[in-house]
């Protein structure tokens, strides 16, 4: 557990970085500190290991007064990830993610077998430790970075931005990596950045600054989605914050619409009989095939098989239980019907949806206060 | 320290400082002509300069003294001799400024230019040249400081600058003569170090300060 | 072509590789002059260069000396020297030490302050004392700058060195002042020669030194002053 207890870090020529700040990061738990630049998040999470000193306050560190150690020992015992990589250019991968077992007196031998199990962790081939820094790629650069700070196991990792230099796939992948690793992990983590996306992604805390040093508010990624405090934070997490809002609603107890789902040997007169103005056909083990309109139905004999029709394409569905109910609307959307398809686990067929079922399921989990977060 | 001795030789003293300024800004002037088309051309073509640099590493490793003795046949005791030499040193030293120089213009500002429909000649002259000023003159400077200093091993081979009155001084033991020729080749130094600082101030207003 | 037949007729002649102050000797003689002049500037400047560049600050300080240092005429301070003290090993070192210093104090400064802030913080951010930062971190990035410097250095003062014979000292200037003195061309342009090739040959030293001191990570990122 990290806490800023009333800490203000000042400059000499008067500028405040960072205003009397109170935050409690929880042992475990993503918190992500964001903000415009000059709100003064990067100088919070620096003095945390001490790169910056703090002019006021205290800071502890699993309980002990940061500002009380020897900064070189505090240091070796917190990971530290940076937006360039800072990577050693001189020193193999192996080498620079095997930093601070070596400074920390392991055997050479011993730290290098820890680096390639640590390359393994975060997604890279073991293979690449041998080479230097300039021969791998942004993204692979931003893994040996986050394997160099888990090295020596330390309980608290800081990360400054550290996926803002790469693409927005490969930056999609590495924060997917991340919300991986902290399953297994569980470190501490205080993580900076100027995207709110990635804020409300990867945080399970998100602190939102304002510009000088004072915070906004600090929650949980949906309270500040669903119950912004004020309307810098509404502002601030953006226009589009209702649909992203969707994404913590679950699709656990869906309304799902099982009625104008058929089988592929199921007659058009089976289909005509359900009523619906668009029917689901179904493959053998149930998987989706494809959608067929009411006037092809009506157009073709009334004893033809359904597999025999031509259908429009179903290729977007959610997974029921498991995806949010923002995928649910994306899939309904995406739908030639105007219906999401549910599927299970196993991609089987549960039924379908439609914008009704998504609207009334909208209001009652925001009545419920949006408790129905499944991440 | 004889004072006395500056006063009764001032003609003299004057007439040598204006010989050591002549070999020494010159020459940086003649290399920064032959350094432009040549590192222009290095910029340009990747190729061309590993090459070019390795020449000019060579070139500049030659001692002055040995460079001096070698033209005398084709030049003799002349000034023309002390030119050429220096003239190839500051091309060493001018032809990587550059080059770097145009190498560090921005890319954004480059393709700014080219989208804006500048072509190839124009961009360089209107866009990349007057961006990459700063760092040319500061090849200037060095090539008219060291040029400046260089000059009096002239003396050696016969050149008259300030260097005659090392010599002259070694020859009478007579250190005043020795303390004048250093003050006023470090002098001069200064003077045309301080004159390209303006120079680039009155070229390059954007830059700070 | 009159320099190098002059040159090659001196040097080709058997009876200038043999005796008193022949030719070896005073090649020796000139390495190890220039030898223990480089090794004094990088003992004076190395050190001086990387603490500096380390803290970051001086810049203008390192600059401005090293245009200054540059400005001094080598052989009016020889001369200076030689006729306040005489002829001594301070007359000659010191001319040379001076010359050597500057192109090693910027390299090495620039090559320090110049390595990437993101590495630095990174090896701060890791636990590294100052010294490990410095010497783990700092030196082995900034190693090929540092080189640069070195062989700069190395040159000037093999090349300048000959220049010390006019008070005096010995090497392959020898050569040259004496035959000036006489008016003798051919040992002037075979001294010349030689000391060509012998700064040619420093330069080329470096340049294998480089390939083998710097870091495999930071080859082919070489700058050269």
């Amino acid at each position: 557990m990290i806490t800023f207890e009333r800490v203000t870090k000042r400059y000499a020529d008067g500028t405040v970085a960072v205003d009397a700040l109170d935050l409690e990061v929880p042992a475990g738990k993503t918190m992500v500190l964001v903000g415009p630049s000059g709100c003064g998040k990067t100088t919070s999470l620096r003095m945390i290991n001490r790169l910056v000193e703090p002019t006021e306050g205290r800071i502890l560190v699993d309980g002990r007064d940061a500002l009380r150690q020897d900064p070189v020992k505090l240091r070796r015992g917190i990971g530290y990830v940076i937006q360039q990589t800072g990577l050693f250019p001189h020193r193999t991968i192996e080498d620079n993610v095997a930093t601070v077992p070596l400074l920390l007196g392991a055997r050479r031998a011993a730290a290098r077998g820890r680096a390639r199990e640590l390359l393994e962790l975060v997604g890279l081939d073991p293979a690449l430790g041998r080479r230097y820094p300039r021969q791998l790629s942004g993204g692979q650069q931003q893994r040996v970075g986050v394997a160099r700070a888990l090295a020596a196991d330390p309980p608290v990792l800081l990360m400054d931005e550290p996926f803002s230099a790469v693409d927005p796939v490969v930056r999609a992948s590495l924060q997917d990596e991340l919300i991986r690793l902290q399953t297994e992990l569980r470190k501490t983590v205080v993580l900076v950045t100027h995207d709110v996306e990635e804020a409300i992604k990867v945080g399970d805390q998100v602190a939102l600054y304002r510009p000088h040093g004072t915070l906004a508010q600090v929650g949980e990624p949906e309270d500040l989605l669903g119950a912004p405090a004020d309307d810098y934070v509404r502002d601030f997490v953006g226009f589009d914050r209702g649909i992203r809002r969707l994404s913590f609603f679950g699709t656990g107890d869906l309304d799902l619409d099982t009625s104008p789902v058929l089988a592929g040997d199921a007659t058009v007169a089976d289909a005509v009989s359900t009523g619906a103005p668009w029917v689901l056909v179904t493959a053998d083990g149930g998987r989706p095939t494809g959608w067929v309109p009411r006037h092809r139905l009506d157009a073709a004999g009334s004893a033809t098989a359904l597999r025999d029709l031509a259908a429009d394409h179903c290729e977007h569905t959610f997974t029921a239980g498991t995806d949010s109910l923002r995928a649910a609307l994306d899939a309904a959307v995406l739908s030639p019907a105007g219906q999401a398809v549910a599927v299970d686990g196993a991609g089987k067929t549960a039924g379908v949806l439609g914008y009704e079922q998504i609207r009334a399921a909208i209001a009652a989990r925001a009545a419920d206060g949006a408790r129905g977060k499944d991440r | 320290m004889d004072w006395s001795w500056i006063p009764s030789n001032s003609g003299q003293i004057l007439q040598l400082t204006g010989e050591n300024a002549y070999l020494g800004i010159v020459p940086a002037l003649i290399g920064l002509v032959i350094a432009l088309p040549l590192g222009i051309a290095a910029a340009r073509w990747n190729w061309f300069y590993p090459p070019t640099l390795t020449v000019l590493n060579i070139i500049y490793a030659i001692p002055s003294l040995a460079l001096f003795i070698a033209l005398i046949p084709a030049f003799g005791l002349t000034d023309t001799n002390v030119v050429i030499a220096l003239t190839l040193y500051s091309l060493c030293v001018i032809t990587p400024n550059v080059v770097a120089g145009l190498r560090a213009v921005p890319a954004a500002a480059r393709q700014a230019a080219t989208a804006m429909g500048y072509g190839p000649a124009r961009r360089l002259l209107t866009v990349e040249l007057p961006l990459a000023v700063p760092v040319i003159i500061a090849g200037l400077r060095v090539a008219v400081v060291s040029g400046i200093s260089l000059a009096s091993i002239g003396q050696l081979i016969g050149v008259s600058q300030l260097g005659y009155l090392f010599i002259d001084g070694l020859q009478r033991s007579f250190p005043t003569e020795v303390y004048v020729g250093l003050v006023l080749i470090i002098a001069l130094a200064i003077v045309c170090d301080l004159l390209l600082v303006g120079v680039r101030r009155i070229l390059t207003p954007w830059e700070a300060r | 072509m009159s320099f190098f037949s002059w040159a090659w007729g001196w040097i080709s002649n058997g009876a200038n590789w043999r005796g008193p102050g022949d030719i070896p000797q005073q090649i020796l003689a000139h390495l190890e002059y220039s030898g223990l002049a480089l090794l004094i500037a990088v003992v004076v400047a190395v050190p001086l260069g990387v603490a500096l560049g380390h803290s970051g600050r001086g810049s203008a300080v390192v600059t401005n000396l090293a245009n200054a240092a540059r400005a001094i005429p080598t052989l009016g301070l020889l001369i200076l020297l030689t006729v306040l003290a005489g002829f001594s090993p301070l007359a000659w070192l010191l001319p040379l030490v001076v010359l050597g210093i500057p192109p090693v104090l910027v390299n090495a400064y620039e090559g320090v302050a110049g390595v990437d802030p993101d590495v630095k913080d990174a090896a701060r951010g890791a636990g590294m004392t100052t010294r490990q930062q410095i010497l783990r971190v700092e030196v082995p990035c900034a190693m090929p700058l540092i080189l640069t410097g070195l062989r700069t250095s190395a040159v000037f003062v093999v090349a300048t060195a000959t220049i010390a014979a006019y008070v005096g000292l010995g090497g392959l200037g020898r050569f040259i002042v004496d035959g000036l003195a006489s008016s003798q061309y051919g040992p002037v342009a075979g001294g010349a020669l030689l000391v060509v090739g012998l700064a040619i040959a420093v330069l080329i030293l470096f340049s294998v030194l480089s390939r083998v001191l710097v870091p495999a990570g930071l080859r082919g990122s070489e700058r050269s002053e």
